[in-house]
């Protein structure tokens, strides 16, 4: 059975003034997904809380591609239930689909057509009030302007990914799924990227995305590690942090004492007591596990756990 | 609904625009082999075969032939490359990609009805009146549309080109020996008279056939018309329904 990732009513509250609506964006409640021999998704429980960015982290084969289809209703589940946006994938999928926006893993463009084509071709099937202009500030978001008449045939792996990008969201959906949206996306162009989620998520879209980029994963509002098609762990990236190991190094002249805690928060205060603030510690070093350690960890443990 | 259509078929047709090649091959590779028909019958001349019996039905043959296996391949290729699931996610409904994929193809299946007509003429002077030659044009027409739709059906069933390829034989097989195209329906077994309902090529011969017998009216091609009609009708529902948007 999957580990149920559900937020507390206090880590809602600060969003809630804005939120009209105060259902969670998503809810799978103990979601299964057999391909033959394969569990893609093996008891999955989750819930997702509107207007914030949502990271679905794991290795190959962990699922998120399948979770993010069962999510539009691309993939049908074994059982399990799902509710997006109060709606059913699958039941609902008509109306669902004119609030989402999806990014697939590879992009998926028609690469005889070009830039604006492409983005004007899937702008259409929604109610746009001026697709022409809302094009235009795609290509630009995108950094494609210059290259907007140009065959996508043309364009290199990353720019694909940038137009592919911009089709997800040319109509400004509600929730956005995007499957690795970075990849191959140089780190400038990347930042804008992430300042302009943020603006989504500002204005009350809600963002889930799978990535394998943990420098990213920290700009996240939430986190779940997921593993053989169930969620590990799922809390803010500070909370997820916090579970790995911290190295103190506390120097007195040239000489300095390594010690190992596991909870900085709680335990650094003990551990820098024990030295009195002597005069004679000329230098502290606080280094933290970086998340793609703990979340290894977290995948290793867990594997072991299985094993056991 | 209208307007996501219009957005398939305008996409389809620049896209057709773009690929020359593609629109080119596809309007002289039907007029190369009614050339190579007139060269076939020039062998075989009267009183052995009467071409003016078969070249009709032959010339509607070639564009329900072609025209049904790109149209099979291309919503294929739209499959493997994923866009026809994208289109899905992104509020395309199964009528409108069908019918935008009818509309687009329909130009080029205009054009090669029309070439294909005019290529007989000029090969094999015919000499029918501007009337039946209209007729008879509606009739090629009509079954190329129809061809557009059983492409899309028979590529539903497929998940890539590799698997749609031997499905083009089987339906063209039908096609060429269940209509009536090569020899009288009512010579035929019994059971192959019960199965020519099943390809619209019988529907196409049966208006070509009543349409160039000596003294006919218009009137005359009228079951062929109408069972081309309720085929396609038919077919494109079918084609709706089994387009699928899941993995």
């Amino acid at each position: 059975m999957g580990c149920a990732c559900k937020q507390t009513p206090s880590s809602q509250a600060g969003r809630s003034a804005r939120q009209v609506n105060m259902n969670p964006a998503v809810t799978v409640t103990e979601l299964h997904k057999r391909y033959g021999a394969i569990h893609a998704l093996d008891g999955l429980s989750l819930e997702i809380e509107r207007g914030q960015i949502f990271g679905l982290l794991g290795a190959n084969g962990a699922g998120k591609t399948t979770l993010i289809k069962s999510l539009i209703g691309l993939t049908r589940p074994n059982s399990g239930t799902i509710q997006v946006l109060d709606l059913d994938p699958q039941a609902q999928k008509h109306a669902l689909r004119r609030q989402i926006g999806y990014m697939p893993q590879t992009p998926v463009l028609y690469d005889d057509l070009t830039a604006w084509e492409n983005l004007l071709f899937w702008g259409r099937a929604h109610p746009i009030p001026n697709i022409q202009q809302r094009v235009s500030e795609v290509l630009a978001f995108t950094g494609l302007a210059d290259r907007q008449h140009d065959p996508v045939y043309t364009f290199s792996g990353g720019m694909k990914q940038r137009l592919s990008l911009g089709c997800a969201l040319v109509h400004q959906p509600v929730l956005l799924l995007l499957d690795e949206p970075t990849t191959g996306v140089d780190p400038k162009l990347r930042e804008t990227f992430w300042a302009h989620f943020r603006e989504m998520t500002d204005a009350g879209a809600t963002i889930i995305l799978s990535t394998h980029q943990m420098d990213e994963a920290v700009y996240c509002d939430r986190l779940a590690v997921m593993r053989g098609g169930q969620v590990l762990a799922c809390d803010t990236p500070p909370a997820l942090l916090r579970r790995g190991r911290t190295t103190v190094k506390v120097w007195n002249g040239a000489e300095h004492q390594t010690e190992q805690i596991a909870d900085y928060a709680a335990e650094l205060p003990r551990l820098l007591s024990r030295y009195h603030l002597d005069p004679s510690v000329s230098r502290i070093e606080v280094e933290h596990e970086p998340l793609e350690k703990v979340v290894l960890d977290l995948i290793a443990s867990q594997e072991v756990n299985h094993v056991r | 609904m209208f307007a996501n259509t219009t957005a398939v078929a305008a996409r389809v047709l620049r896209q057709l625009r773009r690929d020359r090649r593609f629109v080119a091959i596809s309007l002289a590779m039907p007029v190369l082999i009614v050339y190579m028909l007139s060269l076939f019958f020039e062998g075989v001349e009267s009183p052995i075969v009467d071409p003016n019996k078969f070249v009709l039905p032959i010339g509607a043959f070639i564009v329900h032939f072609i025209t049904y296996a790109l149209c099979a391949i291309v919503l294929v290729r739209e499959r493997t490359g994923q866009t026809l699931g994208r289109m899905f996610i992104n509020g395309y409904r199964q009528i409108e990609i069908i019918g935008g994929y009818l509309i687009a193809y329909s130009l080029l299946s205009t054009m090669q009805s029309l070439i294909v007509l005019v290529g007989l003429e000029a090969l094999f002077q015919l000499g029918y009146s501007l009337g039946v030659y209209a007729a008879i044009y509606a009739v090629i027409w009509l079954l190329a549309v129809l061809s557009i739709a059983l492409g899309m059906f028979v590529s539903n069933f497929a998940r890539n080109e590799g698997q749609v390829f031997p499905m083009i034989p089987l339906v063209i097989m039908i096609s060429v020996f269940f209509s009536g195209m090569i020899l009288p329906i009512d010579r035929l077994p019994e059971i192959i008279q019960w199965m020519r309902f099943i390809t619209p090529m019988y529907y196409g011969t049966e208006g070509i056939q009543a349409l160039i017998k000596t003294g006919s009216t218009l009137s005359d091609a009228l079951p062929g018309i109408v069972g081309l009609l309720v085929y396609g009708v038919v077919l494109l529902v079918l084609a709706t329904a089994t387009l699928r948007e899941e993995d």
